[in-house]
Order: C-alpha cells, then sequence, then structure tokens
C-alpha cells in the first residue's frame, strides 16, 4: 500500500512490476530532459535582445528536429514492447481464480480443486479496530500461495469494475459477460492493497481490493478452513 | 467581371478616403460613439520599434515654414546646426527616442498585485470552507490511530525495497 504522502510507485512486488517500474524511471529520465530543454529555450527566447527578421530557411535543423524525436520514440518504444510482450509470455498457473466484480464488493472463487467461493466487502470506517487502514481493509482476504504463478480471471455481475493491485502491476476490467484473464507471481510474502478502478456507482470508492500473499501451507490452512466455514 | 471589382475597389477607396478626410468629431456625431481610425496599411506608416530602426515615412509631412527652412539648413554642414536643431530635426523624422521606446511600465506592479489579491482571496474562500462546509475527519486521522497504523505498516513490511519498511531500522527500532 502506499505510505503517507507517497508521490511514486509503490515497490514491487512481482516481476512484472519490477519492470514496469525501470521502464517508467527510463522513460520519465527522457521526459525530463526534453521539458528540461525546452524550457532551457524558451527562457533563452525570451530574455534575448537579439532580433533577426530575415532567416528564410533552416534546413539543418530542420532535419535535426525530425530525426532526433523519431530516435527517442524508437528508444522509448523498444523497451515498452518488450515489457508488452513479457506480460503475454505464456506461463503455466498454479492456481486459477476468479475475481468477480459486484456492486459494491469483490468476491473470488477458488474452483480448482474444491468449491470455495465468498465474498470480501471493505470493513466500514466505524468498524475498523485501531491500526486498519481506512478504506483499503476488507473482511475477506484473497490469499495466494507465494512465489507461485496465477492466474485470475476477471468478470463482473452487474456493471463494469476493474480489478486493480498496483503493487503487483496487475489491472484488468471486470466486464459483465465477458472473462478477462490476468496473470502474475507474488516475488515476497505480503499483503498487498488495491481497489476498483472503475467508476460502478455510488459506492465505487468502496471496494477494495486485498491480496495476501502467503507460504503454500499456509494457504492450504486458510483454504481448509474457508471451506468449513462456507 | 474585372469592371465590376474596380467599380467595388473604387467604392471602397472612397469609404477609406472619407475615413481619412474626416475628423474623429464629425465620424463620432455620425457613428454615435468613438470610431477607430482605419489605417491603410498599403501605404507607408511611420512606427516605433525598436528592431526597425528606419520606419517608411518621416513622423512629420506636414512641415511649417520654420520646419521647412531647418530642413534646408540641414542640407548644409551639420557642424553650423545648434543643438536644440538637431533635436528639432530628430523629431521631425521620428516620434520617440530609443530611451523613450524602451521605458519601463509599471504595468508588472499590476499583474503582480492582482494575482495576490486573487490569491489571497482564495486563500479566504478556503478558510470559510474549512469552518463552515467540511465534516470532521475520520477518527483514523487521529494521533493515537495513525501511530497504530504506522506501526501495522511496519510490521507488515510495506514497500520494503526502498520505499517505507526499507527506512526502518528493524534492529534498533527507530527511523534509519
Amino acid at each position: 500500500m502506499a505510505h503517507p504522502s507517497q508521490l511514486g510507485f509503490q515497490d514491487a512486488a512481482s516481476p512484472v512490476m519490477e519492470e514496469l517500474l525501470h521502464f517508467h524511471d527510463h522513460a520519465l529520465m527522457i521526459v525530463f530532459l526534453i521539458s528540461t530543454l525546452v524550457l532551457y529555450i524558451i527562457v533563452a527566447m525570451v530574455t534575448t535582445k537579439l532580433t533577426n527578421k530575415f532567416i528564410l530557411d533552416s534546413q539543418e535543423i530542420e532535419i535535426i528536429w525530425t530525426l532526433l524525436p523519431a530516435i527517442i520514440l524508437i528508444l522509448i518504444a523498444l523497451p515498452s514492447l518488450r515489457i508488452l510482450y513479457l506480460m503475454d509470455e505464456i506461463n503455466d498457473p498454479h492456481l486459477t481464480i476468479k475475481a468477480m466484480g459486484h456492486q459494491w464488493y469483490w468476491s473470488y472463487e477458488y474452483t480448482d480443486y474444491e468449491d470455495l467461493g465468498f465474498d470480501s466487502y471493505m470493513i466500514p470506517t466505524q468498524d475498523l479496530t485501531p491500526g486498519q487502514f481506512r478504506l483499503l481493509e476488507t473482511d475477506h482476504r484473497m490469499v495466494i500461495p507465494v512465489e507461485s504463478p496465477i492466474r485470475v480471471l476477471v468478470s463482473a455481475e452487474d456493471v463494469l469494475h476493474s480489478w486493480a493491485v498496483p503493487s503487483l502491476g496487475v489491472k484488468m476490467d471486470a466486464v459483465p459477460g465477458r472473462l478477462n484473464q490476468t496473470a502474475f507471481i507474488t516475488s515476497r510474502p505480503g499483503v498487498f492493497y488495491g481497489q476498483c478502478s472503475e467508476i460502478c456507482g455510488a459506492n465505487h470508492s468502496f471496494m477494495p481490493i486485498v491480496v495476501e500473499a502467503v507460504p503454500l501451507e499456509h494457504f492450504e490452512n486458510w483454504s481448509f478452513i474457508m471451506l468449513q466455514d462456507a | 467581371m474585372l469592371r465590376q471589382a474596380a467599380g467595388h475597389m473604387r467604392g471602397l477607396l472612397a469609404r477609406r478616403a472619407s475615413v481619412a478626410v474626416t475628423s474623429s468629431a464629425v465620424r463620432m456625431a455620425s457613428q454615435g460613439h468613438e470610431v477607430s481610425e482605419t489605417v491603410d496599411m498599403s501605404r507607408p506608416m511611420y512606427y516605433d520599434r525598436a528592431d526597425v530602426p528606419l520606419p517608411d515615412k518621416p513622423y512629420k509631412d506636414l512641415l511649417t515654414d520654420a520646419d521647412k527652412s531647418l530642413k534646408q539648413k540641414e542640407k548644409g554642414p551639420w557642424t553650423q546646426l545648434s543643438k536644440e536643431e538637431k533635436i528639432a530635426l530628430y523629431r521631425l523624422m521620428f516620434c520617440q527616442t530609443y530611451p523613450e521606446m524602451k521605458q519601463k511600465t509599471s504595468e508588472w506592479k499590476t499583474v503582480l498585485g492582482g494575482i495576490f489579491f486573487f490569491l489571497g482571496f482564495t486563500g479566504l474562500v478556503v478558510w470559510w470552507q474549512r469552518i463552515y462546509v467540511y465534516p470532521p475527519l475520520p477518527k483514523t486521522f487521529e494521533g493515537d490511530s495513525q501511530a497504530m497504523q504506522l506501526k501495522r505498516m511496519l510490521d507488515m513490511r510495506v514497500n520494503p525495497v526502498q520505499g517505507f519498511a526499507a527506512k526502518w531500522d528493524y534492529e534498533k527500532g527507530q527511523w534509519k
């Protein structure tokens, strides 16, 4: 989750997110360089007393400022496409979970082995225990085994929603009548928070997503307990 | 068609000429409000510009007899002109001197003052809103609650690589 007054991305909890962070650093550096150059040129133009009213053509600079942007764009596009294809690599998921968006909660179905399904409602602010995070905590978390490839099939039961967990680098729209697939691996155990990312009505801001990555044993214990409770 | 166009042009020129010939008082009376002068841009104009030193025509076109005699004197050696005569000749040719053209205005004071005024007004509006409009903050904003949330974030190792938990020294129990 984000820490107070955080401006940048959350630390990566999956390899794909690490790649996205590095790419963002690369692209942002280019953006800063270009912006600095433009700002410098603007200041230079505004503060000069020199004038020249007789410029007719400028072949050399035109060539430069056509070629250079093209090169810069290629330098941005190549890493971007690399990550795009990387995200679509064929993976072999250990677990498939269905995340269904409702108004206004998520429900998770673990149907690979047994029939496990449960709803995940936000804990209202007045019911929070001290130490819990406002607007982020849910009564049931989506527990997954750590360092295992997970496939999530995202869909919706009523209107558009979007299942997003920033620290895992995952966002997938939940479209009614459609199954969208996304996959990730968590590099470290922990609790990762996200929020619904597609406007879906009055409580769109109040249907968070909590993913808890635990060692496999703990996952097995948890699913056993959840099945019993159901 | 050409004859039509020519006739059209003559009419336009006649209108332009009439504007140039009539005085602003006459135009005021006929139109009922101030009418700006129509300037014919195709004819030589006078302008004061720092980057164009010599305009298309001198400033004063209609010379009085004194001016004309001064212009005659100018055709002779310039060392015989007095300082006032040289200045008078300059003023015949040009309206403003370079220092006059480049004179700074106090416009920036008005602009900056206006900006500060509106910033201040916005501040007043925001302050009023905080008192009369905003509801009370949720209890999670209180000091104890914040401290417990921070502790929990550290226990959960939130952002342990570079972000949050990375800055906490777990052995010493203090920020790095």
